[in-house]
């Protein structure tokens, strides 16, 4: 078969007013999105997909914080909980979150999945299930076996320190191709060395025939019965952001959401469909990030090298108590000074040490126990408010996390470690650790981002409890389907991007297999 | 920035008395900044503040970004236009988002408000750097959620437009993203289209 390749339809040129008419219309370009569009596609279906941000490419990405923050994530870089207590750090571009992420590859851990069937009601959703999806995105990502040479100083500490303590650190598996390890990834790849969505599955669905409408923020979702019908989307005028114009994208067959855990909830909730089982935005999960600063003699450079290569799940699984994975962030200059408390000439005087400092970061599992997670409300004006309050447990684990950073740093040869407290804890010894369990922590106390958002429209047996069936098929529609982390009944443990994609084409291909054959010509 | 005075301001209500009067009192003064000190004109036309908000930001800005103990080599906030970076930047927020930091602005100019929260009656932009940074710190140690989250918004901007500026790379060591190498090796990605 030869079909006509599919356009890329840029906001900016669109009619004031349009509506279109395939057979699937897919919202968000990420990691969900593209996957599923291309196999829906390259099934002989007519498929649309529509994304709110803009379409960069590699030409774009000059590596300049300034630029690539309210380009490329979203709410220009500004999006954080209501009581701006966590910083949300989340894609909002063709490509979505994989064209800012930092390539960490990892399969949805067993022991996820088993709690997933065990207390979410998850059914027919196993490791052997998704071991073929795996398989085929990890082939079209290029995702390799974790590479010694790409470990850079920063994640070097987090390495050597991690052994000497016996935590069994593990290299990181990447999504990259020729990869240059200039360390500029949260910044769109330069090089088109990272595999994003763009580079793969969404040039996969254009070549197949798959349109891609950009700077089209989906507002609302309208259905008939038992029947998902059509999107109705602002068309974004780029340089104001303000609506330019309508687009209105009517299914034949099915609609596709995969706006991230956050946005597909909210998309729901003001639209007002789809949420019969009041469970739609909440257990809103996002592997709270809690950093931690150590300063070396010797240069580091943390703003140089791959922002991402090693990883220490020795304290993932903590029994009865809350669980962390730790791992690295990128250096530059804008992140850290976010990251950094204070102000003025005390705060200048850390930053002048950006060079020798080291950045680990631990991520709390959440989900895994008896916490709820946040939750994700719209206003009547349609604003998104992401609450997510710090409970005890995580709290505990936070502070057990920021005391085995300290100890790997200490251990790999830092001259003083710091914490991210408004008043920082300056660590130079074991003796100093144990001030961190008394430092104040709360919303605003101590830094905290988070990189990854999952939950919000499970995935589940009992449609009192979760939104989708356990092949992203919502609960109340036919033919509605949600292909994004959003589905995830609990944070999974690892980096969500890998999953996404696996989940997502999961979806699709038992989507297409009901279509029945593909048609000829 | 999606912090809610709306909704923070139920909150402090239920907290306790202080909170309550001092938000009661906030909301009952008029905030319409005729006292604000305008250092400087904008460079440019603005897209979301007046120019009273303008010049609160920047005042803000000037205490928040490296002083001028930090010596001659390091810019200032204004030169570095973080009051018409972050402008231009709140201004493509949510229009509701928006909005909110305009009255964060006017909420932390308050004489008012500066004096029940750090001693200080004057507006902010006429008090001394002495009083400005007491008032920073008030907020960003203050036992009200509100307050510590209308720091952290006005950190977060100043600090964000400040430290992406390439004027400010060499002062902490950062040497600027490197040259893109020309890779024999790289794939030509398929570019959508």
């Amino acid at each position: 078969m030869s079909r006509r390749p599919g356009q890329i339809l840029v906001g900016g040129e669109l009619p004031e007013l349009s509506a279109i008419e395939v057979d699937f219309v897919v919202v968000g370009s990420g990691a969900g999105g593209a996957a599923a569009a291309a196999v829906l596609a390259e099934a002989g279906a007519k498929v649309a997909v529509l994304e709110e941000g803009g379409h960069y490419t590699r030409a774009d990405f000059n590596m300049q914080e300034a630029w690539a923050y309210p380009a490329l994530y979203q709410e220009h870089g500004n999006r954080a909980t209501e009581d701006l207590a966590i910083m949300i750090l989340q894609g909002r571009s063709v490509g979505g979150g994989t064209t800012i992420n930092w390539t960490s590859s990892f399969r949805t851990p067993e022991r996820t999945l088993a709690l997933w069937s065990e207390r979410h009601g998850v059914r027919g959703l196993d490791a052997a299930t998704l071991a073929p999806h795996f398989a085929a995105v990890e082939a079209r990502l290029d995702v390799g076996p974790g590479n010694p040479d790409d470990v850079n100083n920063n994640n070097r500490k987090l390495w050597v320190g991690a052994e000497k303590l016996g935590w069994g650190p593990e290299l990181i598996r990447r999504s990259v191709k020729g990869c240059a390890r200039l360390g500029y990834c949260g910044m769109g790849c330069p090089l088109d060395a990272k595999r994003s969505s763009r580079t793969t599955y969404l040039a996969d669905a254009l070549a197949a025939g798959a349109d891609l409408y950009t700077d089209c923020r989906v507002k609302l979702l309208q259905t008939d019965r038992r029947r998902a019908r059509s999107v109705a989307a602002d068309v974004l005028d780029r340089e104001t952001d303000r609506p330019r114009g309508r687009l209105v994208a009517h299914a034949r067959r099915g609609i596709i959401l995969a706006c991230g855990a956050i946005n597909t909830p909210a998309l729901l909730l003001r639209s007002k469909v789809g949420t019969g089982s009041g469970v739609v935005g909440k257990r809103t999960f996002i592997h709270p990030s809690v950093p931690l600063v150590a300063f070396y003699d010797e240069p580091i450079e943390g703003f140089y090298g791959p922002p991402q290569s090693v990883s220490v799940h020795h304290f993932a699984d903590r029994g009865a108590r809350v669980g962390y994975f730790l791992e690295t962030s990128p250096v530059h200059p804008m992140l850290g000074a976010l990251a950094v408390p204070g102000f003025g000439d005390s705060h200048r005087k850390i930053g002048e040490r950006l060079p020798y400092v080291q950045a680990t970061i631990a991520l709390l599992v959440d989900g895994h126990h008896d916490d709820e997670g946040g939750s994700v409300a719209v206003s009547g004006d349609g604003r998104i408010r992401l609450r997510y309050p710090i409970s005890a447990p995580l709290e505990e684990a936070a502070k057990d996390a920021l005391a085995n950073m300290a100890r790997i740093q200490l251990a790999a040869g830092a001259r003083e470690v710091m914490t991210l407290h408004e008043t920082p804890l300056v660590i130079r010894s074991e003796a100093d650790i144990a001030r961190i369990a008394d430092a104040p922590f709360g919303p605003n106390r101590h830094t905290m981002f988070s990189a990854h958002q999952m939950g919000g429209c499970p995935m589940g047996e009992d449609p009192s409890r979760s939104v989708v069936d356990a092949r992203g098929r919502h609960h109340e529609f036919d033919n509605l389907w949600i292909a994004d982390g959003s589905v995830f009944p609990t944070a999974l443990g690892v980096n969500p991007q890998l999953s996404i994609y696996a989940h997502a084409r999961l979806f699709a291909t038992e989507i297409a297999r009901a279509l029945g054959p593909r048609p000829a010509g | 920035m999606t912090e809610d005075p709306k909704l923070d301001r139920r909150r402090f209500l239920k907290r306790g008395v202080v909170g309550g009067a001092l938000l009661l009192l906030a909301g009952a003064v008029p905030l319409a900044l005729r006292s604000t000190l305008r250092r400087r004109a904008p460079g440019g036309p603005l897209r979301l503040l007046d120019e009273d908000e303008y010049a609160v930001f920047a005042a803000a800005a000037a205490r928040l970004a490296p002083g001028p103990g930090a010596g001659p080599r390091w810019p200032t906030a204004e030169a570095l236009d973080c009051a018409g970076k972050t402008d231009a930047l709140m201004a493509r927020v949510h229009p509701d988002v928006g909005h909110d930091f305009k009255r964060l602005l006017r909420l932390f100019e308050s004489g008012l408000v500066g004096a029940l929260v750090a001693g200080s009656p004057r507006p902010f932009t006429r008090a001394t750097p002495e009083e400005q940074d007491a008032r920073l710190e008030a907020w960003r140690r203050s036992r009200i959620a509100l307050f510590r989250s209308g720091y952290q918004a006005l950190k977060r901007l100043a600090h964000a437009t400040y430290y992406s500026s390439p004027e400010v790379y060499p002062l902490i060591g950062y040497p600027g993203p490197p040259e893109v190498p020309a890779l024999p090796g790289t794939p030509e990605a398929k570019e959508p289209g």
